[in-house]
């Protein structure tokens, strides 16, 4: 491509380009017109900056490389949201999973948070810790006095479908 | 022995570029019966045309083959070329070495030259067989039907009753005036809506070669083109038009509450009422619906105080049929409910109105006197948002972009900064802005002038905080901020969507585009036309569009009907269906396929018997042939696409290139 990124002196990577909308299902998924909604509404953008719609445009524009390498794409909470509210059914989602994949594959930096949310559903089940609450009135809670079922540990079977899912991933 | 002419065209480089002419010509000379061949640049150009011209009478030519672009471009103009020189015109044979040849295989020269070749000698077995036709003329009656009475309609309508034609306008509303009479004002010169619209509604009703049919609908359309005959069935208004003075008394006194369809549901009216604020006729229409006296046999307060004795419970509908030459569809479209996209809370949220209630509530004639206020608690807005594409450029809804929109905001957007003073905030959320037509770009200036707010960005979703007011987020792409706003007023730019065309498709058979509008002949060069004979469209029923678009191809649907019905005849194409009977079995085949119902079966006596024969209606056959391959007993033909013309190009084409020409053939 005949561009240059003029602030980090990137250029786009065509055959990165190529692969990588290969494995993305159905090009539509980067039909983007920048219309900002995924945006507006992305859960991610106000802490962690996540911008939904510079995904899609760096992925056409062919920076593919550069965003596999990013921290940025570990950011997305996967809500869905940009999925839903899409007018032109593109995906910014998808291609972010889709390029997490990539960066697991090129053995990329992965964040640690990111790595101590997974290890946490494979050892508890669950995203996070589960903690108690404190009211108002200041009483504290936890699931038992609120006679909330335990949640257990999950299960040998589910760690190893969890492990063999990420080990074929790779 | 027929002596073939071969002319085929570069067409710039559309065709030269990737079809190598030269071997394409050496190659057509070889087939049999062709006298000469020739190419050329541009072989519709005036030099081209003589070329050929001269050929015919140089050469004693009596078959031309044309190889350029598609038949539905030029194919009428090389049959007056030839004609010109003498020629039947029926005895050209167009073969389409553009559209089916050098643009699909732009990047295979050679396959492409080859192709070309095949399809030429195609052409050349054809032409061979062609036999000379006659064009028929059938007599037309100098009336139009025009269906739908809003701005696009009394245009045609108008046009057409001063150039002296008969019109019938059939409104299915109680009232003429459309979409338009809704609107406050027009983009982009401000003027008021009423101010334009209802002189002209005065002007149809008045007009002594305009039948004016409102409360109207067309329940069957029969006949061809130049000869329709319609059937129109007038509901009941249950008032008398004749008497009725619109005195509005009846509606004072009418205890039902209605919901007022004109202002968008944002009032109530009653039971009886006049349909609109200036309607055209001024004649109250009671609802089935909801009166009393109808419903139940009860009330009748109406009766009481008409003073006119107007009002008539036992009007029964009335069948009314008459006959036109041509038709012209005006319909119209709907405006996007947007309570179909959740994420805005259209229906959800009082404040979140349309751009169509917008137009209500500042309406001066409107449900608030033209006061832009809050539905939900009548207070004058503080802060206004403008959410552009509402349904339109959606793939979830319609693709398309609803061409109005983004005018219709800026000018709502003037309006308000105008009506509401300089201390309100208004904003314009908008993905790209299209300001295309004349003087719009100005009035996108004008806007900008008036300290009206462009965020380029749409919200995801609009939110109500715990006392009613709105908010939302919004990522502005110009300074890679994320925003909120708070807005006491949302309003939707709604795009125009198609109606539910079925039954106007079926009585009309015009067939609908891929976004839901009704299909036009060719999307450039035959815009106004419906596919079928005698049927034009104009406004928005075509697609979207605003009032000067609307009324321009109204203007233009009605210059085509003159143009049509003016000599009091027309010429239809000699290319028909003809039944042997002689060997027809009467089994009723042809019938039922006939879309057009162009065969009727007749009996016939011989030697006793009585046999049933199909025979073709010459004018209402549109020469599709579908008849023809239906038929089991092989007993229609198609005239100029013969058994014989048709076997021949098949077999022309499966023989080898290499054969060169043809003892074959």
């Amino acid at each position: 491509m005949s561009l240059i990124d003029l602030m980090s002196m990137a250029k786009p990577n065509l055959k990165s380009r190529e692969k990588f909308l290969a494995r993305l299902v159905g090009t539509e998924r980067i039909n983007c017109f920048q219309c900002m909604k995924c945006t507006s509404g992305c859960t991610s953008l106000k802490l962690l900056e996540l911008k939904p719609h510079e995904i899609t445009k760096l992925v056409r524009l062919g920076f593919v490389d550069e965003l596999a390498s990013s921290d940025i794409i570990w950011a997305c909470a996967t809500c869905l949201k940009c999925v839903q509210r899409c007018p032109q059914k593109a995906s910014p989602y998808h291609v972010i999973m889709a390029l997490r994949n990539l960066a697991v594959e090129r053995e990329a930096k992965v964040p640690e948070a990111y790595l101590k949310a997974v290890s946490q559903i494979l050892e508890t089940g669950v995203t996070e810790p589960v903690q108690k609450v404190t009211t108002k009135k200041m009483e504290v809670f936890d699931r038992e006095s609120l006679r909330l079922p335990k949640i257990n540990a999950p299960k040998e079977s589910f760690q190893s479908v969890f492990l063999k899912t990420l080990e074929e991933r790779q | 022995m027929a002596k073939v002419g071969v002319y085929v065209c570069h067409c710039g480089l559309n065709i030269a570029g990737v079809v190598d002419v030269e071997k394409v010509v050496e190659y057509t000379e070889s087939l049999p019966d062709v006298a000469i061949a020739k190419h050329y640049a541009y072989m519709c150009s005036e030099t081209g045309q003589s070329m050929i011209q001269e050929d015919i009478k140089k050469h004693n030519l009596d078959r031309i083959v044309v190889a350029a672009c598609s038949p539905r471009m030029h194919e009428e103009t090389f049959r007056k070329t030839v004609a010109e020189a003498g020629l039947n015109p029926y005895l050209l044979e167009v073969v389409n070495l553009r559209e089916q040849c050098s643009w699909p295989h732009s990047d295979e020269a050679e396959e492409a030259t080859e192709k070309a070749k095949e399809l030429l000698r195609m052409g050349v077995a054809r032409v061979r067989l062609l036999e000379p036709l006659e064009k028929r003329r059938i007599s037309v009656e100098k009336s139009v039907l025009v269906v739908g009475g809003g701005i696009a309609g009394m245009q045609a309508s108008l046009d057409l009753a001063g150039a002296g034609f008969k019109v019938c306008l059939v409104e299915k509303a109680p009232g003429i005036g459309g979409r338009m009479a809704q609107l406050d004002k027009t983009f982009p010169t401000l003027d008021c809506s009423a101010c334009i619209l209802t002189p002209k509604m005065v002007d149809v009703a008045k007009h002594p070669n305009i039948e004016l049919l409102t409360n109207t609908e067309v329940t069957s359309v029969s006949g061809f083109v130049g000869n329709y005959e319609v059937t129109t069935v007038k509901k009941p208004r249950y008032v008398d038009e004749d008497r009725c003075i619109g005195c509005e008394l009846c509606t004072q006194a009418c205890p039902v509450k209605v919901p007022d369809k004109i202002n968008e549901g944002l009032s109530e009216t009653r039971a009886i009422s006049i349909y609109s604020p200036h309607a055209v006729p001024k004649v109250a229409i009671i609802n089935p619906n909801y009166c009393l006296r109808l419903k139940y046999n009860a009330c009748g307060k109406c009766v009481e105080v008409c003073e006119a004795k107007a009002i008539n419970f036992e009007q029964q509908p009335k069948t009314i049929q008459f006959k036109v030459g041509g038709i012209i569809l005006a319909v119209g479209s709907e405006v996007f409910d947007a309570s179909k996209m959740p994420e805005f809370g259209y229906g959800r949220f009082k404040n979140v109105i349309s751009n169509i209630q917008f137009e209500r509530i500042s309406d001066a004639s409107g449900p608030t006197g033209g006061k832009i206020i809050c539905s939900q608690n009548g207070e004058s807005p503080k802060s206004v948002v403008f959410i552009q594409c509402v349904g339109s450029r959606d793939k979830r809804f319609h693709e398309y972009c609803c061409r109005v929109g983004c005018m219709v905001s800026l000018k709502q957007a003037i309006l308000a900064r105008e009506k509401l003073g300089r201390n309100v905030d208004v904003y314009i959320c908008f993905n790209d802005l299209r300001a295309f037509g004349k003087g719009y770009e100005e009035f996108y200036e004008r806007a900008r002038g008036l300290d009206i707010n462009f965020i380029v960005g749409l919200p995801s979703d609009i939110r109500s905080a715990a006392d009613g007011s709105l908010y939302f987020d919004v990522y502005d792409r110009g300074i890679n901020k994320l925003l909120e706003v708070h807005a006491d007023l949302v309003v939707l730019a709604n795009g125009l969507v198609p109606n539910n065309f079925d039954k106007i498709s079926e009585l009309f058979r015009v067939s609908r585009s891929a976004d839901g509008f009704l299909l036009e002949a060719h999307p450039k060069l035959r815009p106004l036309e419906s596919p079928t004979a005698g049927i034009f469209l104009a406004g928005t029923c075509q697609g979207p569009k605003d009032i000067p678009d609307t009324v321009a191809q109204a203007s233009g649907a009605a210059a085509k009907v003159i143009d049509l019905l003016s000599s009091g005849e027309i010429e239809l194409e000699p290319l028909r269906a003809v039944v042997n009977k002689d060997s027809c079995s009467g089994c009723r085949m042809c019938e039922s396929v006939c879309s057009y119902n162009a065969v009727e079966m007749k009996t016939e006596k011989i030697n006793g018997m009585e046999n049933l024969r199909a025979e073709v209606v010459e004018a209402m056959c549109q020469g599709c042939g579908l008849c023809a391959s239906a038929c089991p007993a092989g007993a229609i033909e198609m005239q100029h696409y013969t058994d014989e013309q048709v076997l021949a190009q098949v077999y022309a084409a499966s023989l080898k290139t290499e054969a060169r020409g043809g003892s074959q053939i």
